[in-house]
C-alpha cells in the first residue's frame, strides 16, 4: 500500500500557498449586489418601531428588509425556535433586526445607519440562575409551539428549559448512604469563539425561482434545510453549492450569513447578493461554545474504589437552541469518564437565556465535561493520598464493561496502553520549584466518539480514466477530504492521488451528508467510497473482460490499468475501458451510502436522551507539562504529550495537525481565550481582545499514534479531529493545580486566577 | 470625496489605480486589482491574514490606505511564486502540511518571506517571534514553523549557489 499512512501533499495546497484558492469572501457574480445586517443594540426587549424609510431612498440601495416583509419561516437544528429577524421580540444583544442590499458595501451600511429602530429595553434574563428562577419570565412563550426536527424527538423541554436529561439508576442514594468518603467538587466553564480566520459569508441569487447559495460551509446540506424552512419553500427549491472552506470547528454547520442573502437576492428580484460579517459582527452572532456550571459527587467506599456519583450540570444555550439542548444526552454519555463507577444519577440542563446562543464547537461539550470529570478524578485521588493515574488505572474500565446507556465497551484496554504511553513519554515527577517559577504534570484520559450520521459518494470514471469523485462532503480545512477521502479512493482504485479529483459539495448532485462535524468525514465519507467502489469495480470489471483475453476471470486495478491476474501482463488502460462502456450502455460510475450501525443499548437508561449510543469510540491519554510564574501569575506549556488512538492513520501528517491544532485550541480555551459575558453583552469584540494563542505560546506536540483498525471503517480509519481539542483542558488544568499546589475550578485559568490562588 | 489616482508598484508590475482616499490597500489589492490572496480576517489589524510588505517593510494592508501606495512597492502573495514554480517557502508549506483552511497561509508566507529576507538563518524562537502578528486557527502553529525553518534552509541553499 502507498497511498495509506503516506504523508501525501493535500489536493488543495498548491492554491491555498498561491494565493489563489476562492473562498466565499472572494466569490462574485455579475452584477452582485452588497448586503449587510442591522443587529439589535438591545439584550432584551420589544421592537416599537422599525422605520426603513429613509435608507430605501439612499443612494445605491436595491433593498432593505426586515420581518414584516420577509415571512416568518421558523428554523433550527433541533427545535425551530428561530426566525431570520426579531418580529417583536429581541431575545439577544445582536440579534438581526433588518437586512440591506445595495450597489457597494458602504453604501449599504450606510443605508443599514439610517434606519431608525426603536425598542423598549426589558429586564433580561443574562444568567441562566435568572432563567431558572421559578418566577422568571420566558425567553419563549411559545416554545410549546415550535416544531421539532426529527433528531429532537427524544428532547425533553419546559419553558426555559430547551433540553433536559435525567438518568436516575437504582441504588446511588443507598451507595452514598453507605459511603466510607464522598468527594464533591463544582467546576465552570466559560464561552469559547471558534475564531475561524474566513469570517462567515454568503452570495445568493434566485434562478427560474429557485435561491442557489455558494457558501464555505460545514454542511450544505442542512443550510439547505434551514434556508427551505426560513424562506418556506420546498426542500429542492434550494441549491446550495460549497466553497473553499475558511475554517468553521462547528460554527458553520447551521445558516449564518445564507439567509440574509437568500432574502436580500429574493427582494431585489434574484440579483445576486453577498453578505459577509466583519469580525465584530461574527464574535457576536457566532454560535460559540456554551459556557457551563457542573457539579460532581463521588461515594467511595472504605477501600478507596468508587461506588456511585451524582453529576449534574446546566449550560447555556443563549436565546435559541441551535446544536445546544442536545449536549444533555452527551454529558451523560461521559459522565462516569472512563471508569467503573457503579450508578451514575445524572440530571442536566440546556437553558435558555437572554444572551447570545452558543451551539457547536469542536468536541461538542467533551471539553467541559472532561474537564470536570478529570480534574475530579484527580481530586478524589489527592484526598486518598494516591497517585492520580495509579487511582485511575484501578477503577479503568475493562474490555466488555458497560457505559451509562448500557452499551458494551469492547476495547476499553486501548485507554490503557494510551496511559503507559504518555507516561513512557513524560513521567510524572510531582510538583516542583525553582525560584519564582512552579513547575507541575498534569494529565487526562479517556474515550471520545465518531460521528456516525450518513454520507455517501459517487465515483465516475472520466474519459481519460480520471477519477470524478462527487460528495456531499465539504473540506473544513482538516483535510478529511484532501488528504483522507482522496488517498482513500487512490489506493482502492490503484492510482496515485493525482488521479482523483473531489468536487466542492453541491446540493443539486452530490448526494447527501451529514456535514464535518463529529470527526466524521474520513472514516464515513471514506466508507461510503469504498462501497461506491465495490459497485464501480464490477462494472470496470464486466466490461474490461470483454477487451481482456479469454480467461481473464480474476482482475485487479494497478496504476490506472485493469490487469488480468496470472495471465503474462494483459491488462487495458481505464480510458479505454471507459471508451468500450460507452458505447456498451454501461455507465462507469459507483455510488455508495454509509452511516454507522448503532450498537445495543438499555432503553430507558435515562429520560431526554436524544443520542443513545455511542459510535466507534477511540482512546486517548494526555499529559501536560507546565511553568507558573509566581510573579506575573502566568502559564507555560513545557510539554506536551498526546497518545491518541485513530484507528488506522491515512496520512499520519494530517493527523499530526489535527491533534496540534486541537490543542493549541485546548490551550486556549483553558488559559487565554476569555468571552465574557456582562449584562448579556460580551466584553471580547475583536480579535485583539479575544486572546487566541500565538506562535509564541505554544509547545511543541508530542504525539503517540496508536493504530487498532476499525473492522467497519475505511482501512481500519476512525475519527480523529475532535479529541485532541477534548482532553486538553483537563490535563492542563491539572497540571496548573499540580504545580500551584491549589485546585483550579473554572476556565480560562487566568493569571489573576493563579495569582490569587497563590495568595490565598 | 474624490477618487485619488496612485501610481504604484505590486509584485514587480507597475500599476495605476484609482481608488477612494478612504480606501484601504487591502480593499484595492482585492477589489480593485483582484488580487485575492490577501484577506480580511479581522479589518484591524490583529490576524494578518492581509499582510503585505511595502517597500520591503511588513504591514497590515487593512491598516494602510491605497492611496499611501504611492510610488511604493508593494509585495504580496501572488508575487512568490515565479510563474508556476513555487517559492521555497510555498513549497515547504505543502511539503510539511503547514496549512489547513488556509485563510491565514497568504499572511503568514508574506510575513515569514519578509524575516529571511532580513534573517535567513533564523532560530525557531525568532521565527515563532516573527510570525506572532499572525494569528492560525487550524494548525497549532508547528508545522508552520518547521515549515519556516525548512525553507530558510532551501533559501540559503539558493544563494549559496548564486554566489558561485
Amino acid at each position: 500500500m502507498t497511498n495509506i499512512g503516506s504523508d501525501l501533499p493535500r489536493a488543495d495546497g498548491w492554491d491555498k500557498v498561491a494565493g489563489k484558492s476562492q473562498y466565499t469572501v472572494d466569490y462574485s457574480e455579475s452584477g452582485m449586489l452588497h448586503g449587510c445586517v442591522l443587529r439589535s443594540p438591545v439584550v432584551c426587549g420589544r421592537i416599537v418601531r422599525v422605520d426603513v424609510e429613509a435608507a430605501r431612498s439612499m443612494p445605491g440601495v436595491r433593498a432593505v428588509v426586515t420581518a414584516t416583509n420577509v415571512g416568518n419561516g421558523r428554523a433550527g437544528m433541533l427545535v425551530r425556535d428561530q426566525t431570520l429577524f426579531a418580529d417583536r421580540e429581541i431575545r439577544h444583544h445582536g440579534e438581526a433586526i433588518a437586512a440591506v442590499a445595495a450597489d457597494t458595501l458602504a453604501q449599504a451600511r450606510a443605508a443599514r445607519d439610517a434606519i431608525e429602530l426603536e425598542a423598549e429595553s426589558l429586564p433580561a434574563l443574562t444568567t441562566m440562575a435568572q432563567a431558572l428562577a421559578s418566577d422568571a419570565p420566558l425567553v419563549h412563550p411559545d416554545w410549546e409551539s415550535y416544531a421539532l426536527n426529527p433528531m429532537a424527538a427524544e428532547l425533553r423541554r419546559q419553558g426555559n428549559v430547551a433540553g433536559e436529561l435525567i438518568a436516575d439508576p437504582d441504588g446511588v442514594d443507598e451507595a452514598f448512604e453507605r459511603a466510607h468518603l464522598v468527594v464533591e467538587d463544582e467546576f465552570c466553564v466559560d464561552r469559547q469563539y471558534q475564531a475561524y480566520l474566513e469570517p462567515m459569508s454568503a452570495v445568493a441569487r434566485f434562478t427560474d425561482g429557485r435561491c442557489i447559495v455558494r457558501t464555505g460551509s460545514q454542511f450544505p446540506y442542512n443550510i439547505r434545510e434551514e434556508l427551505a424552512a426560513y424562506l418556506d419553500v420546498r426542500l429542492s427549491d434550494v441549491r446550495v453549492i460549497g466553497q473553499t472552506v475558511g475554517g468553521g470547528f462547528g460554527a458553520k454547520l447551521g445558516c449564518g450569513t445564507e439567509g440574509y442573502a437568500a432574502v436580500l437576492s429574493r427582494a431585489v428580484g434574484g440579483r445576486s447578493v453577498r453578505v459577509v460579517k466583519t469580525r465584530d459582527e461574527d464574535i457576536v452572532t457566532a454560535p460559540v461554545r456554551e459556557n457551563a456550571e457542573l457539579r460532581i459527587r463521588t461515594a467511595l467506599d472504605a477501600e478507596g474504589n468508587m461506588t456511585a456519583r451524582e453529576f449534574s450540570c446546566d449550560m447555556d444555550c443563549g436565546a435559541y437552541g441551535l446544536e445546544t439542548p442536545t449536549f444533555p444526552s452527551i454529558l451523560f454519555h461521559f459522565a462516569a469518564g472512563i471508569y467503573r463507577i457503579g450508578p451514575v444519577r445524572v440530571h442536566a440542563r440546556a437553558v435558555y437565556t437572554n444572551t447570545p446562543p452558543t451551539g457547536a464547537f469542536r468536541g461538542v461539550n467533551g471539553p467541559a465535561v472532561y474537564f470536570a470529570v478529570e480534574r475530579h478524578m484527580d481530586n478524589i485521588a489527592r484526598r486518598l493520598n494516591e497517585d492520580p493515574m495509579a487511582f485511575r488505572a484501578r477503577h479503568m474500565l475493562r474490555d466488555g464493561d458497560t457505559l451509562l446507556n448500557g452499551q458494551a465497551l469492547a476495547d476499553a484496554h486501548i485507554a490503557r496502553e494510551a496511559c503507559e504511553a504518555v507516561q513512557k513519554s513524560l513521567p510524572a515527577v510531582g510538583a516542583r520549584q525553582s525560584g519564582d517559577r512552579l513547575r507541575g504534570v498534569g494529565s487526562a484520559t479517556g474515550f471520545w466518539v465518531t460521528n456516525p450520521l450518513p454520507g455517501s459518494v459517487t465515483i465516475t470514471v472520466g474519459e481519460d480514466g480520471r477519477l470524478h469523485v462527487l460528495t456531499g462532503a465539504n473540506d473544513n480545512g482538516s483535510g478529511a477530504v484532501a488528504m483522507g477521502l482522496t488517498q482513500i479512493v487512490a489506493e482502492a482504485m490503484g492510482v496515485s492521488t493525482g488521479e482523483v479529483i473531489v468536487g466542492l459539495p453541491d446540493t443539486d448532485l452530490s448526494g447527501y451528508d451529514s456535514g464535518s462535524q463529529g470527526s466524521r468525514t474520513t472514516h464515513i465519507v471514506g466508507k461510503a467510497a469504498l462501497i461506491a467502489i465495490d459497485d464501480l469495480k464490477t462494472r470496470i470489471f464486466d466490461v474490461a473482460r470483454q477487451m481482456l483475453p479469454p480467461g481473464a476471470n480474476e482482475l485487479e486495478l494497478v496504476g490506472g490499468m485493469v490487469r488480468a491476474v496470472g495471465i503474462g501482463d494483459a491488462q487495458v488502460p481505464l480510458a479505454a475501458v471507459f471508451q468500450m462502456a460507452n458505447f456498451s450502455n454501461v455507465s462507469l460510475s459507483g455510488s455508495g451510502t454509509y452511516a454507522t450501525t448503532p450498537p445495543a443499548f438499555t432503553p430507558g437508561c435515562a429520560v431526554g436522551l436524544t443520542m443513545p449510543s455511542l459510535l466507534t469510540p477511540t482512546y486517548h491519554a494526555h499529559r501536560a507539562e507546565v511553568e507558573v510564574d509566581s510573579v506575573t501569575g502566568n502559564v507555560r506549556l513545557l510539554r506536551y504529550v498526546v497518545a491518541q488512538e485513530v484507528g488506522r492513520a491515512i496520512n499520519p501528517d494530517g493527523i499530526m495537525g489535527q491533534i496540534q491544532g486541537g490543542i493549541a485550541q485546548g490551550i486556549g480555551f483553558t488559559l487565554t481565550e476569555n468571552l465574557r459575558l456582562v449584562d448579556g453583552r460580551y466584553l471580547e469584540r475583536s480579535l485583539e481582545a479575544y486572546r487566541l494563542p500565538l506562535a509564541q505560546d505554544l509547545p511543541r506536540v508530542e504525539v503517540v499514534l496508536l493504530e487498532h483498525p476499525d473492522s467497519e471503517g475505511p482501512f481500519g480509519a476512525k475519527g480523529v479531529a475532535e479529541p485532541p481539542l477534548v482532553f486538553a483542558p483537563a490535563a492542563i488544568a491539572n497540571a496548573v493545580s499540580d504545580a500551584v499546589g491549589k485546585p483550579f475550578y473554572k476556565l480560562p485559568i487566568t493569571p489573576e486566577d493563579v495569582l490569587f490562588a497563590l495568595d490565598t | 470625496m474624490s477618487a485619488v489616482q496612485v501610481s504604484t508598484t505590486v509584485n514587480g508590475d507597475a500599476i495605476d489605480f484609482v481608488c477612494q482616499p478612504t480606501e484601504t490597500l487591502l480593499d484595492v489589492l482585492r477589489n480593485r486589482l483582484g488580487l485575492i490572496g490577501s484577506k480580511e480576517g479581522c479589518g484591524t489589524g490583529d490576524c494578518g491574514a492581509c499582510s503585505v510588505t511595502v517597500d520591503g517593510q511588513l504591514v497590515c494592508s487593512c491598516l494602510v490606505l491605497g492611496a499611501e501606495a504611492e510610488g511604493r512597492k508593494i509585495g504580496t502573495v501572488e508575487g512568490l511564486a515565479d510563474g508556476d514554480k513555487l517559492h521555497p517557502l510555498q513549497k515547504q508549506f505543502i511539503d510539511n502540511a503547514a496549512l489547513q483552511c488556509g485563510v491565514c497561509t497568504p499572511g503568514f508566507l508574506v510575513a515569514a518571506k519578509a524575516l529571511l529576507d532580513r534573517n535567513p538563518n533564523p532560530t525557531e524562537q525568532e521565527i515563532r517571534y516573527a510570525l506572532a502578528g499572525n494569528l492560525c486557527r487550524c494548525t497549532g502553529y508547528d508545522k508552520i514553523v518547521r515549515a519556516v525553518n525548512a525553507a530558510a534552509r532551501d533559501v540559503r541553499k539558493q544563494q549559496a549557489r548564486k554566489k558561485r
